[in-house]
C-alpha cells in the first residue's frame, strides 16, 4: 500500500457532487413516499360508501392551476440558467416567478379543498375524501416548502451568498421543485383526469342503486 | 465569515459531556449508537425474561394478559428498531469511513441529527410507560386494531410518533452513508475493492431510503385516523380495507428484515477471510448476491399474509418469489463455507461467533423457506414455528453476526483487546441457551401453540417444553452477563490491541487503535481487496502527520441535537395536544420554532469554529464536510 | 475538473430558447389532456392516452428541466430504480384490491 500526500480531501470518488447526489437520493426516496400515497388512493378508488367522490374533481380549474405550476417550472430553469451565466438580476426575477407562481398554486389548492368542504367533503367524510385530500395536502405542503426556499435562495443572492460561483445551489433547489411538478404531472392525469373520467355516470349509478335497494326495504 | 452566527456559537471543546453533545465525529457517533442499543438490548431482554417467566408455567399468574401484550408489543420494537438497527448503524458509523479511507462522512452534522433523532425517538416511546402504558399493539401494529375504536389508550400514540421520529433519523442516516460510500473513497479503492461489510452497509443504506417511506406514510395515515378523523383503517363505517395497513406495514417490513440481517452478512464475509487467511470465496458472487436479495426483498412482502385469502395467483407468484429469494441467501453461505474450507482456521472468539451465525441462520433461512411453501404456512402462521423462524434469523443471525463484530473490532474501538478465554466461554454459553430457548419452539409450533398467548393451560401438554425454553431463555442472560463483564474489565484491563493484533487485511487495521480523530494522516491509495495483505511490508506504521500539521476536521455542532429535540417534541406536543389542545398547541408551536431555528442556525453555520480562512475564501470546496 | 465539466456544458445544454419550446410542448400537451377529457371516449383508450400524454410530459419534465437526458447516467439509476419498484408495487395492490388475482 501507498500513501500520497497532498489529495485533495474535497474530490468526489464518482466526480458528482454530494449534494447533488443527496438530492437524487432524496428524490428516489420521495418517489416511495408519492408512490405509497397514490397508490393508497388508487385501491380505494369507489370504494366510499357515502358522500361526494371523484365527480367533484373541477377539471378545467385543475388544468389552469397545473398550467401555472408547469409554467414555474419553467421559470425555474430559466433561473438557473440566468445565474449560471452570472446574471443575478434575471436569476432574482425568475426565482421571484417560481415563487409567486407555486403561491398561485397553493391558493387554487386551498379554494379546491375549501370548495370541497363547501360540498360536504373533508378528509372524515369517507374514503375518497381521506385519501385525495392527504395525497394532495402532502404535495401541497412540499410546494410550499419549494416556496420558502426560492425566497431563501433569493435574499441568500442579496446577501452574496448565492452567486455564479455556486449555481449548484439553485440547480438542487431547482430538481426538487421541477419534482414537486411531476408528481403533479402524475397526479393531474391519474387522479384528475382518469379518476373523474365518467366519475358523474358512477355516482348516478350508485344513487340509483341506493334507490333500489331503498325501495326494495 | 465568522463564528457569529446568533444564541449558539459553533463550539470548540470535543473535551467532557459537551463533547459527545456536540460531537459529529463518526466514530463518537458510533460509540453512541452502539452503546445506546445495548442498553436497549438489556431493556429488551428483560421484557423477553418477563415474558418467560410468565410462559414458564401452565396457568400462571405472573403478569395479566393486557400486560403480557405490552411486554411482547415492546420486546418486538425495542429489538428491531432500538436494538438490532442501531448496533448496525454503530459499525456503519464507525467502520465505513475507515474501510474506504475517509476522513468522515460525507455529512457529519447530518449523522449526529440521525443518532439524536433515534435517541429521542426511542424514549419518546419508552415514555408511553410513565403516561398510559407501553403500547400493547404488537410490534406490527396491524390497523384497524390500533384505530381508536379498539385502541383507545394513547399508548398507541406514543408508538406510532417514537417510530416515526425515530424511522426521520434512520433514513437520513441512509441517505448519508450513500452519499458516503458512492463519494468519499480513497484513490484506487474502487467499488469492488471494498470490504464487504461497506458493500452491506451501501446496499442496507439503499433499503432504507427506499423501504422506510411506505412505513412512515403507513404511520402517519394511522395518525391521522387517531388524531383527525380520517377514514383509511375505519373498516366499519367508512368500508376501509382492513388489508390496507398489513399491506404498507409489509412492504416495509420484508426489505427491513433484509435491513436487519445484511450488515451481520457483511460482518461475518470480513472476519472470515481474516481467521482463514485466505479471501473470501467468491467475492464478486457474495456482493451479487447481496444486491439481488435487497431487490427481491421488495417483492415478496404478501408472504406474511398468506392466510388472507389474497387469491390463487397471487399467493402462488408471491409464494415462488419467497423460495427465489432463497437462492441467493444459499449462495452466500456456500461462499462462506467455500472461504473456510482448506483455509488454516484460527478459532478465536470472532470466528467462532461467525461460525455461529452461519449455522443458525442457516437453520433460520430453512424454516423460513418451509413456510414459503403456502399449504404449510397456513398450518404454521401465527404459531411458535413463527417465532422459532424469526428467532434463528435475527438472534441466531443478527446478534450472533453483530456479536462476532464486537469481538472482532473491539481492539479497534478502544485499543484493547477482549479476553479470549471469557469470550469463548460466552460463545459456548449463549450457543447452548440460544437452542434451549428457540428450538423447541419449533415442536411447540407444531403442537398447535399460537404466538402471542399470554397463558396456556395443563392439559395442553406444552409445559415441559415451555419451562425448558425458559430455562434457556435465562442460560442466554447468563451468556449476556459474561459480555458485559469481559468488555468492563477489558476496557481498562485488556491486552493492548496494536494497529492490527488479528493481521487482517483491510483499511482500518491501518491506523492506530483507537484512531486519531481524523482518521488516516494520510489517506492511502489503494491497489487490491486486501491492502494489507498484498502489500504488508508497507504497512507496519501508518505514515507520519505531513508537515502542515492534522488535517483540519469539521468543529463539533450544537444544531443536530436542537433540530431532533425540535422534531420529537412537534411529536410530544401533538400527545399533549389530545389532553389539552392549547397546551399542545403552544408546545407545537414553540418545539416546531426551535426546530427552525435550528435549521437555520444550521445551513449558516461556518465549517470551523475559528475563522477559517481557507474555507471562507472556497466556500464551493467546503461542503464536503459543510451539511 | 471543475472547469472541464462547466465546459461541456456549454455544448450540449440546451439553453432559455429550448427551454421555452419546451414549455410550451408542456403547455400544449395539458391542452390536449384537457380536450381528451371531453371526447367521449371508450374509458380503456382514455386511460392510455392520458397515461401516454402524462409520461411525455413527466419525461419531458426529467430530462430537459431536470436536466438528467444530458446529466451523469447514475443519478438516473439511483431515481428511476426506486421508480421501477414503486410502479411495479402499485400495480400488484391494485391487481389485489380489484379482485384480479383470484
Ligand atoms: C431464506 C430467507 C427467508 C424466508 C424464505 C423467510 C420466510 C418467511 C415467511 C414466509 C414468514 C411469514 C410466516 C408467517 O407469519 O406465517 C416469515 C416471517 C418472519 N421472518 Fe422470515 N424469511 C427469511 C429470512 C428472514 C430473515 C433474514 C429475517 C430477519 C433477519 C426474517 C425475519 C422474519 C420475521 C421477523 C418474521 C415474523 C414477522 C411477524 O409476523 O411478526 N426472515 N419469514
Ligand atoms: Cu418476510
Amino acid at each position: 500500500m501507498q500513501y500520497v500526500t497532498g489529495i485533495d480531501d474535497h474530490r468526489t470518488s464518482t466526480g458528482l457532487d454530494n449534494r447533488k447526489l443527496l438530492m437524487w437520493a432524496f428524490l428516489g426516496s420521495d418517489v416511495m413516499f408519492f408512490g405509497t400515497l397514490i397508490g393508497t388512493h388508487l385501491i380505494y378508488r369507489n370504494r366510499s360508501l357515502s358522500g361526494p367522490q371523484e365527480e367533484i374533481l373541477s377539471i378545467p380549474i385543475t388544468t389552469v392551476s397545473t398550467f401555472v405550476l408547469l409554467m414555474s417550472s419553467l421559470a425555474m430553469v430559466l433561473a438557473l440558467a440566468a445565474i449560471q451565466r452570472g446574471n443575478m438580476g434575471g436569476f432574482r426575477f425568475w426565482t421571484v416567478v417560481v415563487a409567486v407562481f407555486g403561491s398561485i398554486f397553493i391558493g387554487f389548492q386551498m379554494f379546491e379543498f375549501a370548495e370541497f368542504a363547501h360540498l360536504g367533503l373533508t378528509p372524515r367524510t369517507n374514503l375518497f375524501g381521506s385519501t385525495f385530500l392527504v395525497m394532495t395536502g402532502f404535495h401541497g405542503a412540499h410546494v410550499t416548502v419549494g416556496i420558502l426556499w426560492m425566497w431563501s435562495l433569493v435574499f441568500a443572492s442579496f446577501k452574496g451568498k448565492i452567486h455564479q460561483g455556486n449555481a449548484l445551489q439553485v440547480e438542487i433547489a431547482g430538481l426538487y421543485w421541477h419534482f414537486v411538478d411531476i408528481v403533479w404531472i402524475v397526479i393531474f392525469g391519474v387522479v384528475y383526469l382518469i379518476g373523474a373520467y365518467g366519475a358523474e355516470n358512477r355516482a348516478l349509478e350508485s344513487v340509483e342503486h341506493a334507490a333500489r335497494a331503498a325501495s326494495l326495504i | 465569515m465568522a463564528a457569529n452566527i446568533g444564541i449558539l456559537r459553533r463550539p470548540v471543546s470535543t473535551a467532557g459531556v459537551w463533547g459527545w453533545i456536540t460531537t459529529v465525529d463518526h466514530k463518537r457517533i458510533g460509540i453512541l449508537y452502539g452503546v445506546t442499543a445495548f442498553v436497549f438490548f438489556l431493556i429488551g431482554g428483560i421484557e423477553a425474561l418477563l415474558m418467560r417467566v410468565q410462559l414458564a408455567q401452565p396457568d400462571s399468574e405472573f403478569v395479566d394478559a393486557g400486560t403480557f401484550n405490552a411486554l411482547f408489543t415492546m420486546h418486538g420494537t425495542t429489538m428491531v428498531f432500538m436494538v438490532v438497527m442501531p448496533a448496525g448503524a454503530a459499525f456503519f458509523n464507525f467502520l465505513v469511513p475507515l474501510m474506504i479511507g475517509a476522513r468522515d462522512v460525507a455529512f457529519p452534522r447530518l449523522n449526529a441529527l440521525s443518532y439524536w433523532l433515534f435517541l429521542f425517538g426511542a424514549i419518546l416511546m419508552n415514555f408511553s410507560f410513565f403516561k398510559a402504558a407501553f403500547p400493547d399493539v404488537g410490534w406490527f401494529g396491524y390497523a384497524p386494531l390500533t384505530t381508536t375504536p379498539y385502541t383507545l389508550s394513547s399508548s398507541t400514540d406514543y408508538w406510532v410518533l417514537g417510530l416515526q421520529v425515530m424511522g426521520i433519523g434512520t433514513t437520513a442516516a441512509g441517505f448519508n452513508f450513500v452519499i458516503t460510500i458512492l463519494n468519499l473513497r480513497a484513490p484506487g479503492m474502487t467499488l469492488m475493492r471494498m470490504p464487504l461489510f461497506t458493500w452491506m452497509t451501501l446496499i442496507v443504506s439503499f433499503l432504507i431510503i427506499f423501504a422506510f417511506p411506505p412505513l412512515t406514510i403507513a404511520l402517519t395515515l394511522l395518525l391521522f385516523d387517531r388524531f383527525f378523523g380520517t377514514n383509511f383503517f375505519d373498516t366499519v363505517g367508512a368500508g376501509a380495507d382492513p388489508l390496507l395497513w398489513q399491506h404498507l406495514f409489509w412492504i416495509f417490513g420484508h426489505p427491513e428484515v433484509y435491513i436487519l440481517i445484511l450488515p451481520a452478512m457483511g460482518i461475518v464475509s470480513d472476519i472470515l477471510p481474516t481467521f482463514s487467511r485466505k479471501p473470501l470465496f467468491g467475492y464478486t458472487t457474495v456482493v451479487f448476491a447481496g444486491a439481488v436479495i435487497a431487490f427481491l426483498g421488495f417483492g415478496v412482502w404478501a408472504h406474511h399474509m398468506f392466510t388472507t385469502g389474497l387469491g390463487a395467483w397471487a399467493t402462488a407468484a408471491f409464494a415462488g418469489a419467497t423460495m427465489a429469494i432463497g437462492v441467493p441467501t444459499g449462495v452466500k453461505i456456500f461462499n462462506w463455507l467455500a472461504t473456510l474450507w482448506g483455509g488454516s482456521l484460527q478459532f478465536k472468539t470472532p470466528l467462532l461467533f461467525a461460525l455461529g451465525f452461519i449455522s443458525m441462520f442457516m437453520l433460520g433461512g430453512l424454516s423460513g423457506v418451509m413456510h414459503a411453501a403456502v399449504p404449510v404456512d397456513t398450518q404454521q402462521q401465527d404459531t411458535y414455528f413463527i417465532v422459532a423462524h424469526f428467532h434463528y434469523v435475527l438472534f441466531g443471525g443478527s446478534i450472533f453476526g453483530l456479536t462476532a463484530g464486537i469481538y472482532y473490532w473491539f481492539p479497534k474501538m478502544t485499543g484493547r483487546m477482549l479476553s479470549e478465554r471469557l469470550g469463548k466461554v460466552h460463545f459456548w454459553v449463549m450457543l447452548i441457551g440460544f437452542n434451549m430457548a428457540f428450538m423447541p419452539m419449533h415442536v411447540l409450533g407444531v403442537l398447535g401453540m399460537p404466538r402471542r398467548i399470554y397463558t396456556y393451560s395443563a392439559d395442553q401438554n406444552w409445559a415441559g417444553l415451555n419451562l425448558f425454553v425458559s430455562v434457556g431463555a435465562f442460560v442466554i442472560a447468563v451468556s449476556i452477563l459474561l459480555l458485559i463483564i469481559n468488555v468492563l474489565r477489558s476496557v481498562r484491563k485488556g491486552e493492548k490491541a496494536g494497529m492490527n493484533p488479528w493481521a487482517a487485511s483491510t483499511l482500518e487495521w491501518a491506523i492506530p487503535s483507537p484512531p486519531p480523530h481524523y482518521n488516516f494522516a494520510v489517506i492511502p491509495t489503494v491497489r487490491s481487496l486486501h491492502p494489507l495483505w498484498d502489500e504488508e511490508a508497507n504497512a507496519v506504521e501508518p505514515p507520519p502527520l505531513p508537515a502542515h500539521g492534522e488535517p483540519h476536521m469539521p468543529s463539533p455542532s450544537y444544531w443536530p441535537i436542537v433540530v431532533a429535540f425540535g422534531v420529537t417534541m412537534v411529536c410530544g406536543g401533538l400527545l399533549i395536544w389530545q389532553a389539552s389542545t392549547w397546551l399542545g398547541l403552544a408546545v407545537i408551536a414553540v418545539s416546531g420554532f426551535i426546530g427552525m431555528r435550528g435549521v437555520y442556525g444550521w445551513v449558516f453555520e461556518p465549517v470551523a469554529a475559528e475563522e477559517h480562512a481557507e474555507h471562507a475564501e472556497h466556500p464551493e470546496r467546503a461542503p464536503a464536510h459543510h451539511a | 475538473m471543475a472547469a472541464e465539466s462547466a465546459h461541456h456544458e456549454e455544448h450540449n445544454h440546451p439553453g432559455p430558447r429550448q427551454y421555452i419550446v419546451i414549455g410550451a410542448i408542456l403547455a400544449g400537451l395539458t391542452l390536449i389532456e384537457f380536450g381528451v377529457f371531453y371526447l367521449q371516449l371508450d374509458p380503456a383508450l382514455m386511460t392510455w392516452i392520458i397515461l401516454v400524454l402524462s409520461t411525455s410530459k413527466f419525461m419531458l419534465v426529467v430530462g430537459y428541466f431536470m436536466h438528467l437526458k444530458f446529466d451523469d447516467l447514475r443519478f438516473s439509476a439511483l431515481f428511476f430504480s426506486p421508480f421501477v419498484i414503486m410502479i411495479t408495487i402499485a400495480a400488484v395492490l391494485m391487481a389485489l384490491f380489484f379482485n384480479l388475482t383470484r
